[in-house]
C-alpha cells in the first residue's frame, strides 16, 4: 500500500473513531445519528435484505452505465464527424441536459414502469449527458497541427478519427465516465426512492417511512462501498489504458 | 539528349497565398531537381510556412499561380499524401511507442502493419534509436523524439521531403549531430529535400542551394547555389568559402528585416 492510501485509511478510521466516540459519548439518538458499531451490526443482521437489494442496485447502475457511456460516445462521434448536425442538436442536447435528471424520474417511471427498466433508463440519461459533453471536448481538443500532419499522409476523416481523435479524447472520455460511476449509483438509488420493488434506494424509503434510521444508514453503507468499489475500479482501469497522462 | 539536366521535381511560378487582409506569399518562384537538398531561410513570418503548406498540400494557392509536380501541373489538394512532410513539432502520438509512431504513415497509405513494422526496426539503428522500440514519446529527449519523426518521414517513401525547422527546438550541440547525421542519411537515401531554418549556418551546411525570402508577403529574394564539396565536415563552417558565402545570405537576409522592421515600426508612429 502507498502513502497516499495509508493515509487515507488512517483518516476513515479516525473519523469512524470519532463518530462513535460522539454518538456514544452524547448518547445521540438514532435518528440524529447511530453509532458505527450499531450501524456495522445492523449490516450483519440484515444482510439477507440487503445483499440481494445491493446486487440489484448495482445491477440496475451498471446496465445504465454501459447504455450511457456508449450512447454518449457514440453522439459525440456523430457530432464530431458530422459538424453540420451540430447547430441543430447542440443547443436540444443542452436543454435536456440543463434540468436536473432526477426531474425526469416521475416521467421515465411512468413510461418504462417502476421495475429495472426505469432505473436503467435514468442511469443512462445521467452518465450519457456526462460522458458525451467529456467526450465532445475530447475529440475538439485535438491538435490542429497534428490533423495537417495526418491530412498530408493522405488520411481522410475517418483515418483521423479513428488513429487521432478518438484516442486523443479518451483522458477525457475517462475523466467523464470516472465521475459518473458515483453518478450512475445516486441516480439509481434516487429513482428507487420514487417508486420501485426492490435496491437499496427502495430499502432506505421503507425504512425511514417505518422510523428504523438505523437501517437507513446500513443501506447507506452497503451503497458507499459499492460506489467505492465501482469508482477505484474504474480509476484503475483508465490508469492502466491511458498510461501516457 | 541523354546529358541533359532531369525535368524538376517540384516548380512553383507566380505562387501568391493571400489570407483575408494579409499577404504570406506574393508571386513566389521555386523549383526543385530531383535529388536536390534545397534549404529555406528568411525572417520570420515571411511565409516559409505558407509556402511549405501549399507543397504538403495543404492549402491551397491564390488562382493565377502555376504549381507542377513531377512535370505534371497540378492543385494543392493533389499533393496530399504525395510529399513526406515533417512540421516544425515532432507531434508524435502519445499512445504509440516508437515504432508505431515510425509507420503511422504507413498505416495510412494501407501498408502491411507487420512488414512495415519490420521495416521500421531494421531502420532504427541507423536513427540512432536501436533498443527503443518500445519506448513511448514521454520517455524520450528532444534529440531523440525529433528522429523518431524524421524517421516516420524517411518511412513514408516520398520523393520530395519537407522538412520544416525540423532541428530549431533543439540545443546546439544536439543539433550539428543531428545536422551531420542528416546529411549522412540523406546522401544514403539520396531523396529530394525541402529544408525551412532560420539559422543561416545549417542552410548553408546542408543544402546545395540556399534560398533567401523577402520579408512578407514572401518570394524567392535570392538563390546562392552552394558549391562546396560534399560529404561535409563541422569544421567546414570556418573555412573562407563558407564564410563568404555566408556574408552574401546574411546580407541579403539583414535587408529583408530591415526591410520589415522599418515596415512594422512605421505603421505604428
Amino acid at each position: 500500500m502507498n502513502r497516499s492510501a495509508l493515509r487515507g485509511v488512517i483518516g476513515a478510521i479516525l473519523l469512524l473513531a470519532v463518530w462513535e466516540g460522539l454518538a456514544r459519548g452524547f448518547s445521540l439518538p438514532a435518528y440524529t445519528l447511530p453509532a458505527v458499531s450499531e450501524i456495522m451490526a445492523a449490516v450483519w443482521r440484515h444482510r439477507a435484505m440487503l445483499l440481494p437489494a445491493g446486487w440489484l442496485t448495482m445491477w440496475e447502475a451498471l446496465s445504465g452505465y454501459a447504455v450511457g457511456s456508449v450512447l454518449g460516445i457514440g453522439f459525440a462521434v456523430l457530432l464530431a464527424v458530422l459538424t453540420p448536425l451540430r447547430g441543430p442538436l447542440l443547443p436540444v442536447l443542452m436543454a435536456i441536459n440543463s434540468v436536473p435528471v432526477a426531474a425526469y424520474s416521475p416521467l421515465v417511471l411512468l413510461w418504462f414502469g417502476i421495475g429495472v427498466a426505469s432505473k436503467v433508463v435514468m442511469v443512462a440519461l445521467a452518465v450519457g449527458f456526462t460522458v458525451f459533453l467529456s467526450a465532445l471536448a475530447g475529440f475538439d481538443r485535438v491538435d490542429r497541427r497534428s490533423v495537417d500532419l495526418m491530412r498530408s499522409f493522405g488520411a481522410g476523416p475517418l483515418a483521423i478519427l479513428w488513429r487521432l481523435r478518438l484516442p486523443a479524447a479518451l483522458p477525457l472520455i475517462a475523466t467523464g465516465m470516472r465521475v459518473s460511476t458515483v453518478r450512475s449509483l445516486i441516480v439509481a438509488i434516487v429513482t428507487e426512492m420514487l417508486g420501485a420493488y426492490g435496491g437499496l434506494g427502495w430499502i432506505i424509503y421503507q425504512a425511514v417511512v417505518q422510523i428504523d434510521f438505523v437501517q437507513v444508514w446500513s443501506a447507506i453503507v452497503v451503497a458507499s462501498c459499492i460506489s467505492l468499489a465501482f469508482f477505484g475500479v474504474v480509476g484503475a482501469i483508465e490508469r492502466r489504458v491511458i498510461f501516457w497522462r | 539528349m541523354a546529358d541533359t539536366a532531369p525535368p524538376p521535381l517540384l516548380e512553383m511560378s507566380r505562387i501568391s497565398k493571400t489570407f483575408g487582409p494579409v499577404q504570406a506569399l506574393n508571386g513566389l518562384e521555386l523549383s526543385v531537381s530531383p535529388g536536390e537538398f534545397v534549404t529555406v531561410v528568411g525572417p520570420s513570418g515571411c511565409g516559409k510556412s505558407t509556402l511549405f503548406n501549399i507543397v504538403a498540400g495543404l492549402e491551397e494557392p491564390d488562382q493565377g499561380g502555376i504549381l507542377r509536380f513531377k512535370g505534371q501541373s497540378c492543385h494543392a489538394a493533389e499533393l496530399l499524401g504525395r510529399v513526406s512532410f515533417m512540421p516544425q513539432r515532432d507531434l508524435l502520438l502519445p499512445w504509440r511507442n516508437v515504432v508505431d509512431n515510425a509507420i503511422l504513415a504507413n498505416e495510412i497509405e494501407g501498408a502491411n502493419r507487420r512488414e512495415a513494422r519490420a521495416k521500421a526496426l531494421a531502420m532504427l539503428p541507423e536513427f540512432g534509436l536501436a533498443g527503443f522500440e518500445k519506448q513511448y514519446p514521454h520517455q524520450l529527449s528532444g534529440g531523440m523524439r525529433q528522429r523518431v519523426a524524421l524517421m516516420r518521414t524517411f518511412m513514408f517513401e516520398r520523393d520530395l521531403l519537407l522538412l520544416d525547422e525540423p532541428f530549431g527546438a533543439l540545443d546546439a550541440l544536439t543539433r550539428t549531430m543531428m545536422q551531420r547525421w542528416l546529411l549522412d542519411v540523406w546522401q544514403r537515401h539520396r531523396r529530394t529535400i525541402l529544408f525551412i531554418t532560420h539559422d543561416v549556418d545549417e542552410a548553408l551546411f546542408l543544402g546545395d542551394r540556399v534560398l533567401v525570402m523577402t520579408a512578407r508577403p514572401g518570394a524567392v529574394k535570392l538563390n546562392c547555389p552552394v558549391p562546396l564539396p560534399r560529404p561535409r565536415h563541422a569544421d567546414l563552417v570556418t573555412a573562407p568559402e563558407f564564410v563568404a558565402l555566408k556574408r552574401q545570405v546574411l546580407d541579403a537576409i539583414e535587408e529583408e528585416a530591415m526591410k520589415s522592421f522599418t515596415a512594422s515600426t512605421g505603421a505604428h508612429s
